[in-house]
């Protein structure tokens, strides 16, 4: 499903232009689950922009592919319609611009460039309804700007919000534990539990065991200076929760 | 002063490396030597003879200071043509500012210490300065240059080996010594007074000199074009790191002198330089007058860190005396890629009209203004900077801290202008005020002028008292009211502080601590 | 008497020329003498006046001639709502008014505080009193229940200039709707508001001048203790246009917001000053302004808190200039000024120009929103917020503003 094949890339512009992602590659077939750990700094959320395609990010070598698509060539926007969403570590407050208008504006856009009708209305009400019910969301959440005003935990809710009403192929996401409680982390374990398909693939990039308790991955990798130094099934993470990332750093030296 | 490392210990014979000027060499030596073997409490305040153009101002008076130095026909013309200018100018009255109309007939253009020193006793000194310098904790050469005694800059100077800097000093009109000349001549750095580089590089001066502040810019420029009488010129050849800190010392000294220094930088293409200014005058009761020009110019690639310690005498409690600052600092960013930083700690003068500013030419040229401004007593400060984005891709940042105290008042007044061509400008601004007490007053008036689409231009500024919360907070750990303030204060100049050169930093602090002192309570 | 008020004004332009001559044609006032000297003191404001250096009158201001433009459609207009009109012609009341306001036209000039701060208000104050006219018309708002009043400002004519003055007693509501349509050459008008302790202000002001007209709309309000004002404006700007809001809070408790959004098309040009005096003690003030201009057109924002010795402690004050820059070829103009003389206070302000935050952006193209439509999003989004205190006006102002925002 998904293949990242020695991908390569900088962050920042002109002389200021650092590699940081370095040679990596991962493949996510369809239907599974892979958790991305790896140290601060070691290019992880880079690593989620560089797939969705943010400005000041870019790819000097590799490539990588969607069900075979080349997404790299393409705009944010047709990555997002192709099924690409970005869970982000630090979602951006857009004052002025209210949840629901967000959401539908954005799924009605990705049904027009996939050929598909418009939802209505009170369709689109309803399983709004039923999404916020589950996040445990306050309708009245959803009638303010985005994110504006919203605690850290408001904020990692109202993304899996907005994953399970746009219902992607492919999810990333970027440390969606940080900042959450135990009980807003079950709930929103739930939500991506939910979305969980044969067809659909997931990448999970945490610091903690814990999310992964909730979310089993399939396969663990660990993400150092660039690139992928480690992989390995659940008790991968176990291990990392224990010992920390000094003795896998060193073994793959 | 502000740069030294602080230790005496280090002294050697750099002496042999202080160039002194005809005529006062001799003593200079010797009270340089004399002061080094007397301890602090034995020390000696000099009251200099001077030589002194006749008071006032005239087309005479631009011509005495012309024959003076020896100088060639067409500065004479060059000082002659801004003095006719001036006299159609008036004096700027927009900054938020007041003080006594200025008789610019009550003053001597010209005052150049005489051979054959004599020295008076310790006891001259005024009590308040010799503890305000105690307290500053600098050491006994580097306080004595505060004081203007003679020599003292000279040996202070010496004493610094270990940072390596070298030094012009500046004693009221002419520089009297340029220390680590030999050193900086085998780099290839130009490192003297104006007055002799006219002679020695006329085809540098001749070239540079107004090119960024032209004679007619300003009312205190223009005067200064007119009558300026010395000041630092520097030229860093293509690729050249200088290989120390340079600086000057502005001493006043005199009384009723005007002090019209006239500073030019030029760092040729790749070149770098960091330079350093410290301003300092005794205590009169008379206000002094100082209108220097400082240009800089920074060819492709090249960089100038320009850093000013400013702690003239502010005046009495009153609002008696202290300095009258006018000064006009400019630096071009010529070639591409160029930067020009200022950094600058005012504490000092009675008034205070400054704005030091970049002109973005060079494409990806980077422009940047570090500022901490003290007012206490009866100070007033109208200062900021002027960020002119000409270029593509121009970037500048401007960190302002005002602190007022006392039934002082301090102003943040800069201008921001991105022009048509200037595609792709950024402009980051943080102005923050301070309030200590209830008689005093901050102001910001920010210009922000954007014609580009693609700019991105960010403006904040804040006014606030200084925290009662905090304050509780620190002094319930023990610390006492004043030194908690010091420390809230240095809190907030904290990202100015890091932009000084490091013995600067530590002497800046200090020296907040101390203009501040009796603000709270 | 003419010949020496035409000296005071520095080299007339013709239209200076002209304004003296109408002043001349009046009614001989004492009161109106001393607004039309503290006109006559800048004359037409241009680039020399500090206050007015990114807004010159005089160089936009011609041959005082008919507008060629119609005024614009008024967006504000309701039914149910009684209507004052003031045009060149003098001032057309409502059939009938609605309880608790009274309109009082006065024959003799009433002076008018801080006239040398706003010369064109002055202008205005000196030259009503045409025609069918009152020297100054006052209306009284009194009673419980809010009083819902709109007002028409516009041509045809060659000089629009027209004052109100209002007085808010203690406890009372003004709902009032402003809309300045241009349609005279060169308008200017005064309206003054004095809310007394615990009275509010709801204020909202839609502007839209013609290429070729210039406008000014002077506003001064007086607040005593208590008392409210939230005043929303949308403008479209003129050849050239200032709309100056000069408030003061005169005693303990008073608190204004003031929002204003300006959309400036090619060849139009939007100003916006604001002058606050923290007079009193815990006085707050919020102010928001947003503006968004194309190639050719030009934004000038002018904000300033004045907090005196003493009087203003425990200010609050924030002020917040946001614009977006949509094409090359636009100019944005902003001075934010504190003048801060008491140390108990919070003042802030803020300002930015340029281009959509990229962030935002990248986060809606991130959900699968294409660029343009993200980029209208958001410039609609970032407009509105300044139009959000509008009340039963938010709608029609936003619509106004989301119509521009299609056609460029
Ligand atoms: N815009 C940027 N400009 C320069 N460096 C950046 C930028 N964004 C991230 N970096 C650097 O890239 C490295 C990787 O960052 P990131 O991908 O955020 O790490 P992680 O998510 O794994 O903690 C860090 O060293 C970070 O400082
Ligand atoms: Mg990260």
């Amino acid at each position: 499903m998904l293949k990242i094949e020695n991908l390569s890339a900088t962050v920042g512009e002109g002389e200021a232009a650092k590699t940081i992602i370095n040679g990596l590659s991962l493949k996510v077939p369809a239907g599974e689950v892979h958790a991305i750990m790896g140290p601060n700094g070691a290019g992880k959320s880079t690593l989620s922009y560089v797939l969705t395609g943010r400005e000041g990010y870019e790819v000097t070598g590799g490539g990588a592919t969607l069900d075979g698509a080349d997404i790299l060539a393409m705009d944010p926007e047709e990555r997002a319609a192709a099924g690409l969403f970005l869970s982000f570590q630090y979602p951006v407050e857009i004052p002025g611009v209210p949840v629901m208008t967000f959401v539908r504006t954005a799924m009605n856009a990705q049904r027009k460039k996939r050929g598909e009708p418009e939802i209505s209305a009170p369709d689109y009400l309803k399983k709004s309804r039923d999404v916020a019910k589950m996040l445990n969301l306050d309708a009245d959440m959803l009638k303010r700007p985005v994110n504006v005003g919203f605690s850290g935990g408001e904020k990692k809710r109202l993304e899996i919000y907005q994953m399970m009403m746009l219902e992607p192929r492919f999810m990333v996401l970027d440390e969606t534990d940080s900042g959450l409680d135990i009980d807003a982390l079950r709930t929103v374990a739930d939500g991506v539990n939910a979305l969980r398909a044969p067809e659909r693939g997931m990448l999970v990039i945490t610091h903690y065991q814990r999310l992964l308790d909730h979310i089993k991955p399939d396969k663990v990798h660990v993400l150092a200076k660039g690139r992928i130094i480690k992989t390995g099934g659940p008790e991968l993470a176990h291990r990392l929760e224990k010992e920390g990332y000094d003795g896998v750093l060193a073994e793959a030296v | 002063m502000m740069d030294c490392c602080g230790g005496i210990e280090e002294h050697d014979d750099d002496c042999a490396d202080v160039k002194v000027k005809e005529g006062i060499d001799a003593k200079t030596v010797e009270a340089a030597k004399r002061l080094e073997s007397e301890n602090y409490s034995a020390g000696f305040i000099t009251d200099i003879e001077m030589d002194m153009a006749p008071i006032g101002l005239s087309e005479d008076t631009v011509r005495f200071i012309s024959a003076k130095k020896n100088e060639p026909e067409w500065l004479l013309e060059w000082r002659l043509e801004a003095y006719r200018r001036w006299l159609t100018m008036e004096e700027p009255s927009w900054a938020r500012v007041h003080y006594p109309k200025i008789d610019f007939q009550a003053y001597y253009y010209y005052a150049a210490p005489k051979a054959g020193a004599k020295y008076k006793s310790i006891d001259d000194v005024p009590r308040e300065i010799l503890e305000a310098y105690e307290k500053l904790g600098i050491p006994l050469r580097e306080a004595e240059v505060l004081l203007g005694v003679e020599g003292a800059a000279d040996t202070a100077a010496a004493a610094r080996e270990k940072p390596r800097v070298a030094v012009d000093a500046v004693f009221d009109s002419v520089s009297v010594a340029t220390t680590f000349r030999e050193e900086l001549k085998k780099a290839g750095v130009i490192f003297m007074s104006i007055s002799e580089a006219v002679h020695e590089h006329p085809e540098l001066v001749k070239k540079y000199l107004g090119s960024v502040v032209p004679t007619s810019d300003n009312f205190y420029a223009t005067l200064n074009s007119a009558v300026f009488s010395d000041g630092s010129f520097v030229y860093i050849p293509k690729g050249v790191r200088c290989p120390m800190e340079l600086s000057t010392y502005f001493r006043m000294n005199a009384e009723n002198t005007g002090q019209f220094e006239r500073t030019l930088i030029i760092a040729d293409e790749a070149a770098y330089v960091s330079y350093l200014e410290g301003c300092t005058a005794p205590m009169r009761d008379e206000n002094q007058l100082h209108a220097a020009v400082v240009e800089l110019v920074a060819l492709d690639d090249a960089e100038i860190k320009y850093s000013t310690v400013q702690n003239w005498w502010p005046g009495d409690e009153e609002g008696k005396g202290g300095i009258f600052n006018f000064v006009t600092k400019r630096g071009d960013c010529r070639g591409a890629r160029s930067k020009i930083s200022w950094t600058q700690v005012e504490t000092g003068s009675a008034v205070t009209w400054k704005y030091p500013s970049c002109i973005l030419r060079g494409d990806d040229s980077v422009g940047e203004f570090y500022s901490i401004a003290v007012t206490n007593g009866r100070q007033q400060a109208d200062t900021g900077t002027k960020m002119i984005h000409l270029g593509k891709r121009t970037r500048s940042r401007i960190i302002s801290k005002g602190i007022s105290a006392g039934k002082s008042d301090n102003t943040y007044r800069g201008l921001v202008s991105i022009h048509k061509k200037a595609e792709g400008a950024r402009n980051f601004t943080q102005c923050d005020s301070l309030l200590i007490g209830d008689r005093c007053g901050a102001h910001t008036v920010p210009y922000i002028e954007n014609r580009r689409a693609d700019a991105q231009l960010e403006h904040e500024a804040t006014t606030t008292k200084l925290s009662e919360d905090q304050l509780f907070y620190v002094r319930q750990r023990g610390i006492a009211e004043e030194q908690a303030v010091a420390l809230l204060v240095n809190g907030f100049v904290r990202e100015v502080l890091q932009e000084l050169p490091m013995e600067f930093a530590v002497e800046a602090q200090k020296l907040l601590e101390v203009s501040l002192e009796g603000s709270v309570g | 008497m003419s010949i020496a008020l035409k000296d005071l004004i520095r080299n007339p332009s013709v239209a200076e020329l002209e304004l003296v001559a109408r002043y001349a044609a009046l009614k001989a006032d004492p009161r109106r003498e001393r607004l039309f000297e503290a006109f006559a003191l800048t004359g037409l404001p241009h680039r020399r006046n500090e206050e007015w250096r990114w807004s010159d009158f005089k160089a936009a201001v011609g041959a005082l001639e008919a507008s060629a433009t119609p005024p614009a459609q008024d967006p504000l207009a309701s039914d149910g709502v009684a209507t004052l009109k003031l045009t060149p012609q003098g001032y057309v009341a409502p059939v009938s008014l609605p309880p608790g306001l009274r309109l009082l036209p006065k024959d003799d000039v009433q002076a008018m505080s801080g006239a040398e701060d706003a010369p064109l208000g002055a202008l205005a104050a000196a030259l009503s009193g045409a025609k069918n006219a009152p020297a100054t018309l006052m209306a009284e708002v009194t009673g419980e229940t809010p009083v819902r009043l709109h007002m028409v400002f516009s041509g045809p004519g060659a000089i629009n200039a027209a004052r109100i003055v209002f007085l808010v007693r203690p406890g009372a509501e003004l709902q009032v709707s402003e809309s300045h349509l241009g349609g005279a050459a060169f308008s200017t008008a005064l309206i003054e508001y004095t809310l007394q302790p615990g009275a509010r202000l709801d204020r909202v002001v839609y502007q839209r001048g013609g290429k070729g007209e210039a406008q000014a709309i002077t506003a001064l309000i007086h607040q005593e203790a208590d008392a409210e004002t939230k005043q929303t404006v949308l403008a479209f700007g003129a050849r050239v246009s200032r709309i100056e809001t000069r408030l003061v809070h005169h005693e303990t408790g008073s608190r204004a917001t003031l929002n204003a959004a300006y959309l400036a098309g090619d060849g139009y040009h939007v100003d916006f000053t604001s002058h606050v005096r923290h007079g009193a003690r815990a006085c707050v003030t919020r102010q928001v302004t947003k503006g968004a201009v194309v190639d050719g057109g030009r934004g000038v924002f002018q904000g300033k808190f004045h907090v005196p010795r003493n009087t203003g402690q425990q200010t609050d004050a924030s002020m917040q200039h946001n614009a977006l820059l949509l094409e090359d070829g636009a100019e944005v103009f902003a001075k934010p000024e504190l003048e801060i003389l008491a140390d108990d206070v919070q003042c802030a302000h803020g300002n930015t120009s340029g281009q959509l935050d990229a962030a935002q952006l990248f986060y809606l193209r991130q959900r699968g929103i294409p660029l343009v439509q993200a980029r209208a999003l958001l410039t609609e989004a970032f407009i509105a917020q300044a139009l959000e205190e509008a009340g039963v006006h938010d709608e029609a102002l936003r619509a106004q503003a989301q119509a521009w925002l299609s056609e460029v």
